[in-house]
């Protein structure tokens, strides 16, 4: 009988799937602690790979990278993309444009991984759900952007982001898990 | 390097500058160089850098070789300085190196290594919202880092006492302490719509 994929278990099981990389550390608020749905995602990797950061953005995007430098593959997580908007100095100024700004002298890699909220059941506001996927798209000048739109994309989505050289920018649906 | 060779480099540049030669901006550290000589003293070369627009002297005092540096100011590459091979990170955003600098620091940390992070950066930038969150945080998890604030007393041309005020003493805040009774959101129970 043929597996049923949901959106969720599949974005869990992404996620044991980056933790098998012993450079891969997740990154962000309610990677430890409950809080969001993050924290079920993340359940299944080891304490040791998790870092539990506390609410600054542009600090957690900035930390990321300069872990990156030093080898890691941070997969940053911000629970709201709302609140990724917070992050977008170290993100556009620094990360997408490394490569040029560096004249090819260093290079971080890492997955930024955030969620677009659900409008239903509990309606939480405008500052909490909305869809600013075209936004990052076009702010964004290398770094892709791929949203999550079934639970079929989820484990290719992650496989092709650990594989690639290069940084990627993966945003989940909050009404899909 | 010693003083004097810090001087004609620069002056070097500022010629070049002058003549034409190099299209895009410099900025030039004059008066600087006594006091980050003594810095650099306790700066390994194995230690990252972190610097920002105004890096020449921190690149030369940190080992980047002169000839290299020159051709990259040569190539309009003057505000963002960067060489891997002597870590030394340079960005043009006012304290945007901060935040990455903790990033590396407590890689280093993590990974039981014994290097540090030197980050240099304005007075105005020592004024940022995310320079505090930068040292708050380094402090808080004791992370190998030192960041250093060559001040100047400007920003541009702004003077930095007079655009944010000088008149600071911290008494703006009213500040207590309680014990929640809820969870953070809703009421602990799960409902079904």
């Amino acid at each position: 009988m043929a597996e049923i994929l949901t959106y969720k278990s599949e974005i869990t099981k992404a996620m044991n799937m980056l933790a098998q990389n012993p450079k891969v550390l997740f990154i962000g608020q309610t990677v430890k602690y409950p809080g969001s749905v993050i924290s079920d995602t993340v359940e299944g990797v080891s304490e040791n790979q998790k870092w539990e950061m506390p609410v600054a953005e542009e600090l957690q995007m900035g930390m990321s990278i300069g872990l990156a430098l030093q080898g890691y593959i941070p997969v940053t997580i911000f629970p709201r993309i709302d609140f990724l908007l917070l992050a977008m100095n170290q993100l556009s100024n620094h990360l997408d444009v490394l490569d040029e700004l560096t004249h090819g002298e260093f290079h971080a890699k890492m997955i930024i991984r955030t969620i677009i909220g659900a409008r239903t059941p509990l309606y939480p506001g405008i500052q909490h759900c909305r869809d600013l996927t075209v936004t990052f798209q076009k702010l964004l000048w290398n770094i892709p952007v791929a949203k999550i739109t079934e639970a079929e994309q989820v484990m290719p989505t992650y496989e092709r982001a650990l594989k690639a050289e290069y940084s990627s920018l993966i945003i989940e649906m909050a009404e899909l898990y | 390097m010693i003083k004097q060779e810090l001087i004609s480099f620069e002056d070097d540049i500022a010629l070049l500058f002058n003549e034409g030669v190099i299209h895009s901006p410099v900025h030039l550290s004059k008066g600087n160089e006594d006091a980050l000589i003594k810095i650099f003293v306790e700066i390994k070369p194995t230690d990252w850098v972190f610097s920002n627009h105004r890096n020449h002297l921190h690149a030369l005092l940190h080992g980047v070789p002169a000839d290299w540096l020159k051709k990259e100011i040569l190539e309009n590459r003057s505000i963002h300085i960067n060489n891997a091979e002597h870590r030394f990170f340079s960005s043009a955003i006012v304290a945007g190196c901060c935040p990455i600098a903790v990033g590396v620091a407590l890689a280093i940390k993590k990974q039981g290594g014994t290097d540090k992070v030197f980050v240099f950066c304005g007075d105005m930038a020592a004024h940022t919202g995310i320079f505090y969150e930068s040292v708050r945080y380094s402090e808080g998890f004791d992370l190998p880092i030192t960041f250093i604030v060559e001040d100047n007393g400007l920003s541009v041309n702004s003077p930095t006492d007079e655009t944010w005020g000088d008149d600071y003493h911290g008494d703006k805040i009213s500040y207590y302490d309680y014990k929640l009774g809820w969870p953070h959101s809703g009421s602990g129970k799960w409902l079904k719509f």
